[in-house]
């Protein structure tokens, strides 16, 4: 073995250090630059559906305003707080990790877990009312339309509201919020496992703390796509 | 351990101040983006009250995009090479927005009837009085077909 170590890094098993870096720094870098890697194409993969909502925002501005009027902005300004709110935990988290104070970091992992139930939970009532409304995409797409979309649909006692554009204004929404909402299901996934592993007192986190920001990365993006879906969905401006 | 480059081995440990503050920012900016969507702003040159408010609140947007990026996700702190991949993904997606230049270089089309910008759900060879080949045709070098 001692043949083909070119140097002793001077780390024996209790190191948080893999063989094929020369030091720490190095590896923790590596761990931060492959995560902004894979957090690249999520970047990529949510723009897309950015995007594609641009464009039929575009051609469709009046109707996407109407059918955006069901959605509660109250319910959606408490989600964007909640989310925040666990980024602040979550960053917390890694700092306790940092400074190896373990009951801290399970403690604000904790918290930032309840936040994402408390998001699901929110979320879960939301597509609940807009169900009870036939509001998803499909044949029986809002059959019943003043119902659905109030007065501010109706002109001259007929529907103003393309239901053709309104429906895409629902794929859209049930589409990107949807995703976003298997991510934070990922997210629970993943801060649990590191629960578990900081609770066992598992060396692969408590040895060196970027294990722990790498889930807090994870975390913070599903907060960022939050911050844009929020106003681009609930803060639709009035066509003026 | 010590021998080399020390430098890279120390992390930096951010204050709970700094970060309660980010929250409190990051808090602040969503109250004001949600207070302002409550008013029809004014238009500006030529663009609509519409465009202005939905400017506005991206703007909002960005600006909490970049407290979360650069304090929570500790992009300020990192290495040159991780800056280079947080800036990727964003560079690809301002490309990728590119494509909506087609929208308003519709009136340098040769082909007659596409000029108009597309409205996307009615196919290419649909007959439209509204298509409206642009005034000054002739100043872009567009061969008319009769």
């Amino acid at each position: 073995m001692a043949a083909i170590t070119p140097a002793d890094h001077g780390h024996g098993h209790d190191s948080a250090l893999h063989h094929q870096f020369e030091d720490i720094g190095q590896q923790n870098d590596s761990y931060i630059v492959g995560m902004w890697v894979f957090l690249s194409t999520e970047v990529m993969f949510f723009g897309a559906l950015f995007f594609i909502y641009t464009l039929y925002r575009w051609n469709y501005q009046l109707d996407f305003y109407i059918a955006h009027e069901h959605l509660d902005v109250k319910l959606g300004a408490i989600n964007t707080t909640v989310l925040l709110f666990s980024s602040f935990t979550m960053v917390m988290a890694v700092q306790s990790a940092q400074l190896k104070k373990r009951m801290f970091v399970i403690g604000y992992l904790a918290v930032t877990l309840v936040c994402a139930f408390i998001f699901l939970t929110i979320k879960y009532f939301e597509y609940s009312s807009k169900l009870a409304d036939h509001l998803y995409p499909g044949a029986g797409f809002a059959t019943d339309g003043h119902a659905a979309f109030g007065e501010h649909a109706m002109e001259a006692g007929k529907l103003a509201v393309n239901m053709n554009h309104a429906q895409l204004f629902y794929s859209l929404y049930f589409g990107m919020t949807g995703l976003h909402a298997v991510h934070i299901i990922a997210g629970i996934l993943v801060i649990l496992a590191l629960i578990r592993l900081w609770f066992n007192k598992a060396k692969s986190v408590t040895l060196d703390y970027v294990p722990t920001e790498m889930v807090g990365l994870y975390w913070h993006f599903v907060d960022l796509v939050w911050i844009f879906l929020f106003p681009l969905f609930y803060l639709m401006p009035k066509p003026h | 351990m010590a021998s080399n480059s020390s430098h890279s081995h120390e992390h930096h440990i951010v204050s709970t101040g700094t970060y309660f503050l980010t929250l409190l920012a990051l808090v602040g900016l969503m109250i004001l983006t949600v207070w302002i969507a409550g008013f029809n702003l004014p238009s500006i040159g030529p663009f609509s009250g519409t465009v202005v408010n939905q400017v506005v609140a991206l703007v909002i947007a960005v600006a909490k995009a970049l407290l979360v990026i650069t304090i929570f996700m500790g992009v300020r702190w990192s290495s040159t090479l991780a800056k280079l991949w947080v800036a990727s993904g964003f560079v690809t997606l301002i490309l990728l927005f590119g494509i909506l230049g087609d929208y308003t270089t519709r009136h340098y089309e040769h082909q007659r009837g596409w000029e108009a910008r597309p409205d996307g759900a009615l196919p290419r060879s649909t007959p439209d009085e509204e298509v409206i080949p642009p005034a000054n045709a002739n100043d872009l070098n567009v061969k008319i077909r009769q």
